[in-house]
């Protein structure tokens, strides 16, 4: 089986393949000069990618891989906050299907979804007009709804993560959201609203059971077993609880994230990239990092930039803001360093081609 | 109604499958701007933001002068006007 992955970079998108998993590929840029920010492959085969530019703006653009000579063709429409609104459309965060809709998590903070596969986007009101939406506060990367979860049992229940706010929950198909962050130590307090102020950096949840969730936090990390009513600390073995990325592979349910030396800092600890895993759902996490250049090495690994392909052994895949990209074929066990050297890496996809 | 040329930057190639260079018809400056974004309506988020104005990095020539210069975009345009957009030098 082979694995195609979409690296979104500063300056352009790039494929990365591969038929075996050693050999590998890359072509681009493709989008050039746009920031690739996020993709999505659609169950059709076709991928989208949001693309964003400091001068012209976001965008989210169409490719059929299946079509020989496919070109990336923007959609026609896109999310977009009301004309003379408080709110301005930067960027798109992350790209998701469930059930067939499309919703795109967007800077500033806001959830737009799309039934006509991607032509029109209608906001979720209930979020982006939330009754604490007045104290939302920007982190370092903005003001940004970034991560995505889904009830495979409920389609009514969904997750949605904001940095510097908190997370969010529906269990009414998204009409309404309410702040789930009980147990996490708060980013920035607001006088009036303590719902929120929270900080989520990174989610992640088990095929199996939705209700647990795994959140890679500015604060440190955490579990939640109850859908995220409650969440509790599970750092035993990080040698740094900060970071961004949490990713899980599904067929055994590892968990990978990527350390960073404090807010303050930001960069590996010690100069060291080093990925930690965890075996046991995040009771303890152990370096799985050889081969990961282990000095000298102060390039991070931004939140959309770490991903799993489901084959078996699992595929990790992860970029840095040096531009670097590293492929680990056996979970974790061992990591290669592809010879590029690509503008800062902001989004990281695989998916089995 | 007058019919002037507008040009795009490479990077908005993208946007427009490739086109570059739009034949865009209005009285006004505004009606033209509303022709261009009616002809491709994928533009309109590159070039306008939700002020309804310009985006802050995008700059716009009428006949080699910047329209932020101009008292609005309700002055008259004639036939064979060129308006050309481009990105702001903002830093370097």
């Amino acid at each position: 089986m082979g694995v195609r992955v979409l690296v979104g970079t500063a300056k352009g998108g790039f494929w990365v393949t591969s038929g075996n998993r050693r050999d590998w590929e890359v072509a681009g840029p493709f989008l050039k000069g746009w920031k690739v920010t996020a993709g999505l492959r659609l169950p059709d085969g076709r991928f989208l990618a949001a693309v964003a530019s400091d001068v012209y703006g976001p965008a989210i653009h169409m490719y059929r891989n299946y079509v020989h000579n496919s070109t990336w063709e923007q959609l026609p429409g896109g999310p977009e906050y009301p004309e003379g609104g408080p709110s301005r459309f930067r960027q798109i965060w992350t790209l998701a299907e469930n059930r067939g809709t499309l919703y795109a998590g967007v800077q500033d903070a806001g959830l737009f979804r799309s039934t006509d596969g991607g032509n029109s986007w209608d906001p979720l009101t209930g979020l982006n007009e939330h009754a604490t939406r007045e104290a939302w506060m920007p982190g370092a990367g903005g003001l940004c709804c970034h991560a995505m979860l889904f009830s495979p049992d409920n389609p009514e229940r969904m997750w949605c993560g904001i940095s510097a706010v908190g997370v969010f929950r529906t269990d009414d198909g998204g009409a309404s959201w309410v702040p789930k962050n009980r147990g996490v130590y708060w980013a920035h307090e607001d006088e009036e609203f303590k719902e929120i102020g929270y900080c989520v950096h990174g989610l992640a949840q088990d095929p199996d059971d939705p209700e647990v969730i795994y959140r890679q936090d500015h604060s440190g990390m955490y579990r939640s077993r109850d859908g995220a009513e409650r969440w509790e600390r599970n750092e035993s073995g990080l040698d740094s609880a900060f970071g961004f990325p949490i990713v899980l592979d599904r067929a055994t349910r590892f968990l990978f994230a990527v350390p960073q030396e404090s807010d303050q800092y930001r960069v590996p600890v010690g100069g060291a990239l080093k990925v930690m895993r965890s075996t046991d759902g995040g009771d303890s996490w152990h370096s799985a990092s050889a081969g990961l250049p282990a000095a000298h090495a102060f390039g991070t690994v931004l939140r959309g930039a770490m991903s799993v392909d489901d084959l078996e052994p699992g595929g990790v895949y992860m970029g840095t803001t040096s531009g670097t990209l590293h492929v680990s074929t056996d979970l974790g066990e061992s990591w290669t360093n592809l010879p590029v050297v690509l503008p800062r890496i902001l989004h990281v996809s695989a998916w089995v081609d | 109604m007058p019919s002037v040329t507008v040009t795009l930057p490479s990077l908005l190639e993208p946007a427009t499958g490739g086109v570059r260079e739009f034949s865009a018809s209005g009285e006004t400056l505004r009606g033209v701007f509303a022709d261009l974004v009616e002809q491709e309506p994928r533009l309109k988020p590159h070039l306008f933001d939700e002020s309804g104005d310009l985006r802050r990095h995008v700059l716009c020539f009428h006949n080699g002068t910047n329209t932020r210069w101009m008292d609005g975009w309700d002055g008259p345009v004639s036939d064979g006007d060129v308006v050309l957009f481009m990105q702001a030098v903002s830093g370097g």
